[in-house]
């Protein structure tokens, strides 16, 4: 299949092949395969390290990411250009993360219950090396409300405008701010209290 | 206290990711996904090949229940035969071509 005019060559001279010629290799059975190496070689950080935000632990993200690239095979078809093609995935796999807390929340417990139990998990799968307050700034953030927790995330992290989190997320630009406006008291408030 | 400045921090992360982690994964989801593309073929096919069956069937069906309107409009139809007073009528009725093609018949099938 010709690759689209936009595609081009990055600082490391690899292609980097624009979204609309992954969204219609995608859309084309022949493709597909390559369409989801396509997308593992742009997205597949990003996509990592946004779901272990979410679910701290290397294992759980790995079966995470795993299930968000079938899910994209899977629902191919529902993908509509309207829509950046990295926001879909990033949606995709806040869904699956969400899925995945869920799962280990059971049915007595709320994703949101799982804080404390994220907190520690932290600590554990943290590097040896890694910088005290960084371990402390994954710690306030784990005990953030689920809401607070992926509208920051998106935000601090991947940059994105409250747009972008609201193709994402679904709730509204006003809440959204109002969510990274608490998120960000509440770090503020762990870190301090915490810091050495 | 000093309030903490957020946006003065570092963006890195204190895990790290398991070298060749991606590259790894790619292959078993690519694998994982040519395995349901082969499923989804042979899906295909078996209707395929089920509707197939179904026309082919109705086709039949079709040929058993309406023999003789296949034939097309030269073959006379039971009415008109059963109104002739006698087989003589009948022969009257016939063109020449056709009493020549029942001559040829009938030596044919020795009658």
């Amino acid at each position: 299949m010709k690759r689209d005019r936009s595609d081009s060559m990055n600082s490391q001279g690899s292609l980097s092949v624009s979204d609309e010629s992954i969204a219609r290799l995608l859309c084309d059975d022949n493709h597909v395969e390559e369409a989801v190496r396509l997308i593992m070689k742009k997205y597949g950080e990003p996509l990592y390290w946004h779901i272990r935000r979410m679910v701290v632990a290397h294992d759980d993200a790995e079966d995470a990411l795993q299930e968000t690239m079938i899910n994209v095979y899977k629902y191919r078809s529902t993908y509509s250009n309207e829509f950046p093609l990295s926001s879909w995935l990033y949606k995709i796999a806040t869904n699956e993360s969400l899925k995945l807390l869920k799962n280990r929340a059971g049915y007595s417990m709320s994703v949101d219950d799982l804080g404390d139990s994220l907190k520690d998990s932290v600590r554990a799968e943290a590097s040896p090396d890694a910088d005290e307050t960084l371990i402390l700034l994954q710690e306030a953030i784990a005990l953030l409300p689920t809401k607070q927790k992926m509208v920051f995330n998106l935000r601090y992290y991947e940059d994105k405008s409250y747009e972008e989190i609201h193709q994402i997320v679904g709730d509204s630009v006003n809440t959204l701010k109002t969510n990274y406006h608490y998120a960000v008291q509440k770090i503020k408030e762990y870190i301090t209290e915490h810091e050495l | 206290m000093k309030e903490f400045d957020l946006e003065g921090l570092s963006r890195e992360m204190p895990y790290k990711m398991p070298e060749h982690f991606l590259d790894d994964l790619t292959e078993r989801v690519v694998s994982k996904i040519s395995v349901e593309q082969q499923k989804r073929h042979k899906k295909e096919r078996r209707i395929y090949v089920l509707f197939a069956s179904a026309a082919s069937a109705a086709a039949v069906a079709l040929l058993l229940i309406h023999p003789f309107k296949v034939g097309g409009p030269n073959i006379p139809d039971y009415e008109s035969i059963s109104q002739c007073a006698s087989i003589d009528e009948v022969f009257q009725s016939m063109s020449t071509d056709e009493l020549g093609v029942y001559s040829m018949m009938s030596n044919y099938y020795g009658n």
